[in-house]
């Protein structure tokens, strides 16, 4: 039951997304935010989507995967639609009923709105699906590292990061245990109302707190058992290099920017 | 109440790169009154069995019957058989979460809806059976020691009154006195009419109390026959990463060098009679 959550889950790979640097990724992932945006229509979207479906065929993880991944946000982007359907009111009145007034402009908005949130889920998955934790911190760190001038603790956060990261398969796996241990005992975590669901947590909880924070206690041991003393002179064994296909990364997403500031200067929505 | 199970197949997350088929195809039945021994290496498909009968897994594929009601039936009551059935997991003092050790044994009869003065006395029983101290009660079960809070999270379960109790790797981190202990309170426990499925990767543990043996292999039953008959498939056993227990490896070396030992030992005290008997009257030392 706790096993399908596929948001920050990797995919192992050896594509060529799987192989860009983790820094153009995440650099591209914040460009590609910005396109989406930046688009003031639907073409623009359709500009976006062609490129991350693009992206997606070629790192081989199927489109399911892209879609179970969008169903924790399915409820945001329902409310949102029906915010924007019924209280936006603009252009040719479509439905008239009682309160409830549909316009023309209000369901484009509504749509337009959905489609935004849905692609920016789906950019930050592939960012997620096709790096692993450790990449993506140690690109974070690197990224983070100019503005240690000003003492900001950019390898700490990293090295938090990655810890919290690295315990969330963990901590599930934990929970789904003890959840089972309990059902063994007769507990039943799924009826009764929200107070009573709430109550029945504890069992759950506790133990996982303890076990929690004993693992932590373990790994700190760990590390200051093999000297860990912070990021200075801290050696890498992977170090992070640009290569040629990062630049060809750049420039496609580069042109994606350029076309959707022309179909915005055109004015094709 | 026996537990029947029938052509069970489980495949865990089916059509990603991450696919394992953790059981296939496993039909085998409990019966009343046996102390059954489960072995096999890791990932053989010990835990998805065991996770199966008392329903905490349900049957996608085959069928699992506990007390001939089946288990995979919609709107069957699961309560009804995970009273029946208890099921203690690999480092079960992982699952305490009350103030006392009193409240926690509470936990399972409570769920099950029983009066307060009725549970009283489960938790009682069930902390005499494990070998708990009444004084113990009152205490908070994280100051316990390892070996106690497994007892209590055992008790925990026996508190629900099972007539089967399965075991997973009930004595793994445990130091070999607290092994024993433990081991010998399971055969209590199977001595006062309980029947006990025990898993466990270790040959000898099984072997001395197990009076028929499941070995798992790949999400299959390699053999399920009496202790004595499973340990003659030695090297059978070597490939699926297991082992005879050591008395039996001893005496499979002596014969190899030529004394002559019967087959079939695997517990200490025959091995000793067997090697003495051996060497014979002629050459005692």
């Amino acid at each position: 039951m706790l096993k399908n959550i596929t948001i920050g889950q990797f995919f192992p790979g050896n594509s060529l997304i799987h192989r860009l640097d983790p820094r153009t990724k995440l650099l591209l992932t914040l460009a590609l935010i910005a396109s989406v945006f930046l688009s003031k229509g639907f073409a623009g979207f359709l500009l976006v989507f062609l490129f991350v479906l693009a992206c997606a065929r070629s790192t081989k993880i199927g489109l399911k995967f892209l879609v179970r991944g969008l169903k924790p946000i399915l409820y945001i982007v329902i409310i949102t639609f029906l915010l924007n359907v019924f209280f936006q009111s603009d252009g040719k009145i479509l439905v008239r009923w009682k309160f409830i007034t549909i316009t023309e402009g209000g369901l484009q908005r509504a749509a337009f709105l959905a489609a935004r949130l849905i692609l920016l889920v789906t950019v930050s998955q592939l960012l997620t699906l096709t790096t692993s934790a450790i990449s993506l911190t140690d690109g974070l760190e690197s990224l983070m590292r100019p503005l240690k001038k000003v003492r900001f603790p950019a390898h700490e956060i990293a090295m938090m990061m990655s810890i919290a990261l690295r315990f969330i398969p963990t901590l599930m796996e934990e929970a789904d245990k003890i959840m089972k241990a309990q059902m063994a005992r007769g507990a039943d975590f799924e009826s009764g109302n929200l107070f009573r669901r709430a109550k029945a947590m504890v069992p759950l909880l506790v133990p996982l707190f303890v076990s929690a924070f004993r693992r932590a206690d373990d790994l700190a041991m760990a590390m200051e058992a093999r000297c860990y003393r912070g990021g200075e002179g801290r050696t890498r064994m992977k170090q992070l290099h640009f290569e040629r296909i990062d630049l060809y990364a750049f420039l496609a997403v580069l042109l994606l920017i350029a076309g959707i500031l022309v179909l915005n200067a055109v004015g094709v929505f | 109440m026996p537990i029947e199970i029938k052509h069970l197949t489980h495949v865990y997350m089916p059509g990603t790169p991450f696919e394992t088929r953790a059981l296939d195809d496993v039909s085998l039945t409990i019966h009343d009154g046996e102390f059954v021994g489960v072995i096999g290496h890791t990932g053989s498909g010990k835990s998805t069995l065991i996770a199966h009968m008392n329903a905490l897994m349900r049957p996608e594929v085959g069928h699992v019957l506990v007390g001939g009601v089946d288990v995979g039936e919609k709107n069957q009551s699961l309560i009804e058989i995970r009273r029946e059935v208890g099921l203690v997991f690999q480092y079960p003092e992982y699952q305490l979460f009350e103030e006392t050790v009193e409240k926690d044994v509470a936990f399972g009869p409570q769920n099950l809806g029983l009066p307060e003065e009725k549970i009283a006395e489960r938790v009682r029983d069930a902390c005499a059976q494990v070998g708990l101290s009444e004084d113990l009660l009152g205490k908070s079960p994280f100051e316990l020691s390892g070996g106690q809070k497994r007892r209590v999270a055992i008790a925990g379960v026996l508190a629900m009154k099972p007539s089967t109790l399965v075991l997973d790797e009930p004595v793994a981190g445990l130091d070999p006195a607290g092994r024993e202990e433990l081991l010998q309170l399971i055969q209590g426990i199977h001595q006062s009419g309980t029947t006990v499925v025990l898993v466990s990767h270790s040959m000898d543990d099984v072997a001395r109390f197990c009076t028929r043996l499941i070995v798992m292999n790949k999400g299959r039953v390699a053999f399920d026959a009496p202790p004595r008959e499973v340990f003659r498939h030695g090297s059978e056993l070597r490939e699926m990463g297991l082992d005879v227990p050591e008395c039996a490896r001893l005496c499979e070396l002596l014969r190899e060098k030529g004394m002559d030992l019967p087959e079939g030992i695997f517990r200490v005290q025959d091995c000793k009679r067997a090697i003495l008997s051996a060497l014979g009257e002629g050459s005692k030392c």
